[in-house]
Parts: structure tokens; sequence; C-alpha cells
């Protein structure tokens, strides 16, 4: 399998809610197999930097390019080779886990025979909780489904905001082995973290601080 | 555990904002049949509202009174009733439209509802929904206010014209405001102060369509020109949104 040459270029990005100036001037540029992690402390702008990324959210400064095969894709399709998991993007409590990842892959034109769901949510250690209401799993247990949500699509870039978060330590191997595989497969990882150890876990580390 | 399987480099496809919609679209309705959010709240207020017009109702029956020409006829009439019907439908459709966005900015599904579809399709779907809803609630609705006030359809096809028509436009009205609300995080004042000026005019229309209903004429041009105006108001409303959608969506 071959992945495309991606390249990642963050140049000069700065961010202002309403009067107060978060930061200004980021910029990095990454590309097939790194894994980058986004470091500062509570309200420093970690989130909001990927969200910039992911597109989200327009910068106050500076502009965030996605390169696939070295054409840039337009803001409006970036989405489409982004994966992301963090505490803001919740999942669907009313509908079990199979609705949910019918319903998302749906949205991005996938379809899944059930042995097919059987062997994703084993892989992220769901196995026969499938057809349990979301809003009926545990925090744990929901993040795992919005890894399997976030990957199942193959996404070129992976935007993980917290990625522990609320993981006991079969859920954070778990990530740690996604990490670690899709490094291997020459995708780009991105975490934002405030945690040491999910700091080894990548190659380069880029420090953000409120101005 | 079991590694992970990158067959191949996107495992997806470019989904048209239609395809994108009518998954939205099934979801909502998947998840109304386990809340019933949106049609118990819309029922409640439908049921209390057909019960308060019962019993005021019955201090009117048989009440004459004069009109412009100096006859006497019925105080309690088929337009006076159609129009309460309006009435009691755009507050049904305010109560329980509302949900739609807001419980997607509430639970914070609006965030990941963002990275996997624009802004077009989510609108297209939020309406569709809206419009299913509020037609099913009329489909209820109508057929026992009439029982209970004794509201003749008149004109049948006309009628059907009129409720199908301003359903779907008062369902248009309700979804907009519904995302401006939900985005504004102030649902009820915003609710009612955006949606009053349009609502306003969407009612005149539909009385004026309406009261054609009671009134025979051998003319289709007298039937279609009040309905014309519903329908323009209608597309007018959707397209206006479909453009300025993604303002109110996104960030």
């Amino acid at each position: 399998m071959t992945v495309p040459p991606i390249c990642l270029d963050v140049r000069g990005v700065g961010h202002r809610f309403g009067a107060r100036l978060l930061y200004r001037d980021i910029s990095f540029s990454v590309g097939n197999g790194d894994v980058l992690a986004v470091t500062g402390h509570n309200g420093s702008g970690k989130s909001t930097l990927l969200k910039i990324i992911a597109g989200l959210l327009q910068p106050t400064e500076g502009s965030v390019e996605l390169a696939m095969n070295g054409e840039v894709t337009p803001p409006s399709r970036r989405s489409n080779f982004i994966g992301y998991v963090s505490p803001e993007m919740a999942l669907y409590q009313e509908l079990t886990a199979v609705e949910n990842i019918r319903f998302f892959g749906a949205l991005r034109g996938q379809t899944f025979e059930k042995i097919d769901l059987r062997e994703m949510l084993a892989h992220v250690g769901l196995k026969g909780r499938g057809s349990d209401r979301v809003g009926d799993y545990s925090s744990g247990m929901k993040q795992r489904l919005k890894y399997l949500i976030a990957i199942m699509h193959n996404p070129e870039l992976l935007l993980l905001d917290e990625p522990g978060a609320n993981l006991d330590v079969h859920g954070t191997r778990i990530v740690e082995q996604i990490i670690h595989e899709r490094r291997e497969a020459g995708f780009l990882t991105i975490l934002a973290t405030n945690e040491p150890e999910e700091e080894l876990w990548a190659g380069c580390v880029i420090p953000v601080a409120t101005v | 555990m079991g590694r992970v399987r990158y067959s191949c480099c996107n495992g997806m496809n470019d989904q048209t904002w239609i395809q994108q919609a009518l998954a939205l679209f099934r979801k909502d309705i998947l998840a109304e049949t386990r809340t019933r959010v949106a049609f118990g709240a819309m029922g409640v207020f439908s049921f209390a509202s057909l019960l308060l017009i019962a019993l005021a109702m019955v201090g009117l029956k048989g009440v004459l009174i004069q009109n412009s020409s100096g006859q006497a006829v019925p105080a309690w009439n088929n337009s006076g009733k159609m129009s309460l019907l309006w009435v009691l439908l755009c507050f049904a459709a305010f109560a329980g439209l509302s949900h739609s966005f807001v419980y997607e900015e509430e639970t914070g599904t609006a965030s990941t509802l963002k990275l996997h579809m624009g802004p077009q399709a989510v609108y297209a779907g939020k309406l569709l929904f809206n419009t299913t809803v509020l037609l099913a609630v009329s489909l209820v609705i109508t057929p026992m206010y009439m029982v209970m006030t004794g509201m003749d359809a008149g004109t049948l096809p006309m009628f059907f014209a009129v409720m199908l028509s301003g359903t779907a436009s008062l369902s248009a009205v309700a979804t907009v405001v519904a995302a401006l609300a939900a985005r504004a995080r102030s649902t009820g004042a915003l609710f009612g102060a955006v949606g009053l000026p349009m609502l306003t005019v969407l009612l005149v229309l539909i009385m004026n369509a309406a009261r054609q209903c009671y009134i025979r004429s051998e003319s289709a041009v007298q039937y279609l020109r009040p309905l014309t105006g519903i329908v323009c108001f209608g597309v007018l409303i959707v397209t206006l949104s479909a453009m300025l959608f993604h303002y109110i969506w996104e960030d």
C-alpha cells in the first residue's frame, strides 16, 4: 500500500478571541510518518490550534495548507482527509455504537458489513458492545469509539486532542498502537497533550504559549 | 488487539451533499424514534391547545355577528377556525423544531457534524427532517381539530394545497430560526424575536390562501394566486437560508 506524499504547512498562525490574543506566529511543516505533539499549559490554545488545522476554526493570522501529492487541498475538502478525536466532539448518545459508525461512515461514503463492524469494534476493545447505546457507555468506552470513527476512513492526518483522556491502561496501549501503525504506514498524526508519557509517542514537540 | 488495516490511502468517497443530507435525515428520524423530543414537545403543545380551543369555543357556538354587508353570519366560521388551526401549528412548530439544532449544540455533536459534512448538507438534512416532523404532526392534529371544531375543508384540493405548502414554508422558517437561536445560545428569546417577522408574513399569506378554500370560484387563477404567494415565500426563505447558512453554522 502506498500513502500519497502529505505535507501540512502551518505558516505564521495566530489567533485571538475578541481582544485577547491567544498566540501568534506559530509555524511548522510536517509530512509522511511524522508524529507531532503540541504541548502547553491549560488554556494555551492547543485545542484551538488543532481546530484551526482541521479547518473548524479560521485563524485570525496566518494560514494552514494541507497538500496531498503536491496539490493543496481546498479548506472545504480538508476534513475529508482528517480524523479527529477530541473531548469536544461528541457522538450520538441515543444511537448504538454500530448506528454511530454507520452514520459517520455514510457521511464519508462508507458502508460496512456486519463482520467488518465486529472486527472494528474488537480492534478498539468494544467487542460485543456494538448494539449498546452510546449513552450507556462509560467515558473510556466512548473515547475508544471516537478513535474507531476517527480512523475508519484511513485519514491521512489524524488529530488527537488529549489522546489518553478517560482511557485505562489497555485503552492507552490501543492508542499507542494506532499511532505506531500510522507512523509505520506513513500517515501524519498530531496530538495535543499535557502528559509527559504521551509526548514520548511523538517524534517532535511544538510548545505553544499564550502571548 | 488486532492490527489496523490500512487497506487504501483513503477509504472514503466524495459524498454529494444530497447523500450526506439524506444520511443526516435518516439519523435524525432514528434518534427521534428513540427520544421523541420533537414529537413530544409538539404533541403536548398541540393537544393542550386543542383542549383550550374546544373549551373556548363552547361560548361561541351559535353566536351570529354582522359582516360588512350587514348580513348575520356565524362568529365562529370556517375561515376563523382555519386561522386558529394555523396559529396552533405555528406555535407547535416553534415549540418542537428548535430542538433539531439546539440538541446538536448542547450535546457537542455539532462539532462532529462540522468535521464530517458541509453546511449545505446540514441545512438540507435538518430542513427535510423538520418538514417531515411538521407534516406528520399536521396529519394528526388537523383531522382532530376538524372533528373538534366542526371545521369544513371547503374546496378539498385547495385545502390540501394550502396545508402542504403552508407546512413546508413554516418548517423552512422554523429551521433557519432554530439554527440562529441554537448558535446564539439564547434559544427562547431569539426564536421569538427573529421568527416573528417571518412568521407574520407567512401567516398573512396562509390566511389569504385559506379563505379561498371557502369561496367557490370557477377560475383556477383565483386558487393559484394565493398559493403562489406561499410557495414563493417558502422558496425565498429556503434559498436565502441555504446561501447564508454557513455564516450561521460555522465559527
